[in-house]
């Protein structure tokens, strides 16, 4: 059987024009997906039931026992964090909000680790942004700023930009002029028609360059600027204010480095300045399928995108202090649930340090990193293979998933909810 | 009257505790407060030691004095405080000074981020190190600190004083990043070095008495000024932002 039509749930392009072949209740083949995309679909490791600490070793359970042990776990923190999301559909996202609320814990999702920053930038000077089909059809001008695509989102370049056709462009790919703005050569500044490399921690400096020389005051501006010389500047900005349509797209390259969130700010600003000139957008390469949905569900339910503390039963937002790293590199929390992501892969020692004392229970249909610090992991189906629900694509596009495999294992949804009704019973 | 908070000691913990009741005026009408360790409400005098010597009819004449190691962990001491003092022995947690318009706080050691976020009056005095974003806005917000002084003997952390509109903020060791970020009136003195300072800035005035390490490249050079027995330069911008503030430096490096 072939399932058309589906929807890859690896990262934020969330593609759905993927085919699916399905052998014995087994995927075979997929179509269309790049190679991340085709190794989410493929993967067969996944853990077969849910398993507790058993000393050294690990002890297999029922979803009952493990759904009643993160309940009672949660239950009795003072602090608990529930972090991740973004792995997961919008319906179990909400659901979590619920449960933050109703234990006085702090939700955070991954975001805080990747775009959280673009986010508090937006909060400060709005969001000039569009979806990816109108970049597609009309934007004359691409800059990739701090992100590479060709080995994050692969089929960025191909369904949007670089090598996409364009409704309102004669012949795209010679029409449609690509620069890459990065600290080193990546493999997307190879195939680009500008590359401007800044020293590392320059990306403001060179933002800020780039306004002024759009709005006319060359003359103030160094001779070079963090790497970058000043006829270089003034030949992009040249290039940026004699485009039709340009849109900016940028990465963590921008958001997590010295600045964070006033890189983003000032890219933001240049350009507001450009579209004093031309028409200009700007948007983030969001990296987990869903991990905009977390930010919008998040926001529609609470009023903040992420790191909300519901300790005092009211929301109260403050990244640096209400998100996960942070929370945990201070020792702040006294239990965790994880869901839908692998903190252990990617947070500091100082925190892992902390997650490794303190109760945690992950639900995750794989083994991996955070498997190592759970007390228990609880299996569920992998939306967009074999559960569907809502995700929202890195242009703020909802979008939903199809299901291409029946198994029995419940999605993350129904295990929310199960310990979710428990909670309620206790309170 | 004085007022004495010694922290009881308990098993080792770093949940916060959140203490917008330690305010000089609330002990006016007595000691019967809460505060919230993470989601639990207790009695202050379930985390403190109380004491009260003396008596008083206005905020002003009240003493909040307190103690103990675990000090670190309380969060938004002197939240809205409009009058008397509060001494801090040791070291404060996050939002000390909060929206605070008058009286004066002092910390004897370092202070967490957000000191004195969004004050408009009174005076913060921190004898230590201050974290990030002292006397700074809140997320998304356009102003920070709008009026009153802050004063730190040692050094600040990232995005000191940022969005400040008004007041004067004074550290006397060296900064971090981004200093002054998006200032938009008040004055920032920076007695050691800093990096980026005044990045985005419309107006207002910062100092930086050491060095503008990565200084950003759209500040247009004015000459020389003398400033209380010093030789500092002259910056005007930022005009990325069409600023007109001034900055003035002792010395400057580019990210060239
Ligand atoms: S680009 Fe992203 S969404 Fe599209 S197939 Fe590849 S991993 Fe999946």
């Amino acid at each position: 059987m072939i399932v058309k039509d589906a929807v890859c749930p690896f990262c934020g392009c969330l593609c759905d024009d993927i085919e699916v072949e399905v052998e014995g209740n087994r995927v075979v083949a997929v179509a269309n997906a790049c190679e991340l995309g085709t190794t989410k679909f493929m993967c067969e490791e996944r853990l077969k039931g849910p398993i507790l600490r058993d000393g050294d070793g690990w002890k297999e359970i029922t979803y009952d026992e493990a759904i009643r042990y993160a309940a009672d776990t949660l239950l009795s923190a003072e602090r608990p964090l529930l972090y991740g999301w973004s792995g997961t559909h919008g319906e179990a996202q909400c659901v979590g909000v619920h449960m933050a609320e109703l234990i006085r814990g702090v939700i955070d999702n991954t975001s805080s680790v990747c775009h959280g920053p673009s986010i508090l930038a937006i909060q400060e000077v709005g969001h000039p942004g569009c979806t990816l089909g109108v970049v597609k059809n009309r934007a004359d001008l691409v800059i990739y700023w701090g992100s590479n695509p060709i080995d994050a989102h692969p089929r960025h370049l191909s369904r949007y930009t670089r090598y996409a056709d364009g409704f309102f462009l004669e012949n795209a790919f010679r029409d449609r002029k690509v620069i890459v703005v990065d600290i080193r050569r990546t493999q997307t500044a190879n195939i680009a028609d500008e590359f401007v490399q800044i020293k590392p921690g320059g990306d403001y400096a060179v933002l800020s360059a780039l306004r002024a020389i759009v709005q006319g005051k060359t003359e103030t501006i160094p001779r070079t600027v963090a790497g970058v010389t000043r006829e270089q500047l003034v030949r992009v900005a040249n290039l940026c204010k004699g485009a039709k349509f340009g849109a900016v797209y940028f990465g963590v390259g921008l958001t997590m480095t010295r600045g964070k969130y006033k890189n983003i700010r000032n890219a933001i600003e240049l350009v507001s300045e450009l579209s004093r000139h031309t028409k200009f957008t700007i948007s983030a390469m969001r990296g987990h399928y869903n991990v905009y949905g977390s930010n919008e569900v998040n926001t529609w339910m609470t009023g903040y995108p992420f790191g909300i503390d519901f300790s005092r039963g009211i929301a109260f937002y403050n990244p640096g202090e209400t998100t996960a790293v942070d929370i945990l590199a201070r020792k702040e929390c006294d239990a965790a649930l994880i869901v839908g992501s692998d903190p252990a892969a990617h947070f500091p020692r100082r925190c892992l340090e902390h997650l490794a004392d303190i109760p945690v229970i992950q639900i995750d249909p794989y083994p991996n990193a955070t498997t190592a610090f759970c007390n228990v992991q609880i299996p569920v189906a992998v939306t967009g293979i074999d559960a569907v629900g809502t995700a929202y694509r890195m242009d703020g596009v909802p979008i939903r998933t199809r299901r291409v495999l029946s198994t029995d294992y419940p999605s993350d949804e129904e295990v929310l909810l199960r310990m979710y009704t428990l909670m309620q019973g206790a309170r | 009257m004085k007022v004495t908070l010694a922290m009881k000691p308990g098993p080792r913990s770093f949940i916060p505790i959140e203490a917008e009741s330690i305010v000089p005026k609330n002990f006016l009408a007595g000691t019967d407060l809460a505060v919230w360790r993470g989601n639990r409400e207790l009695r202050l005098d379930e985390v403190f030691s109380v004491s009260v010597e003396g008596d008083a009819d206005r905020p002003e004449d009240v003493e909040v004095v307190l103690s103990g190691d675990d000090t670190f962990r309380l969060k938004r001491v002197g939240e809205y405080m409009d009058g008397g003092k509060i001494t801090v022995l040791g070291d404060i947690g996050m939002h000390c000074g909060n929206f605070m318009s008058g009286g004066t706080i002092e910390i004897h050691g370092n202070a967490d981020g957000w000191l004195g976020r969004e004050m408009t009056g009174g005076t913060i005095l921190c004898r230590g190190d201050v974290a990030d974003y002292c006397a700074s806005g809140y997320r998304g917000g356009r102003k920070g600190m709008k009026g009153g002084s802050v004063e730190v003997f040692g050094r600040a952390g990232d995005f000191l004083a940022e969005s400040i509109a008004g007041g004067t903020v004074t550290v006397h060791g060296d900064a971090g990043d981004m200093a002054g970020a998006e200032m938009h009136g008040g004055t920032l003195i920076v007695h050691g070095d800093c990096r980026r300072p005044a990045a985005n800035m419309k107006t207002g005035s910062c100092y930086v008495y050491g060095t503008a390490q990565g200084m950003l490249p759209t500040f247009a050079k004015n000459g020389t000024v003398q400033h209380e027995g010093r030789t500092l330069i002259h910056f005007t911008g930022d005009i990325a932002n069409r600023g007109k503030g001034n900055l003035f430096v002792k010395g400057y490096k580019y990210l060239d």
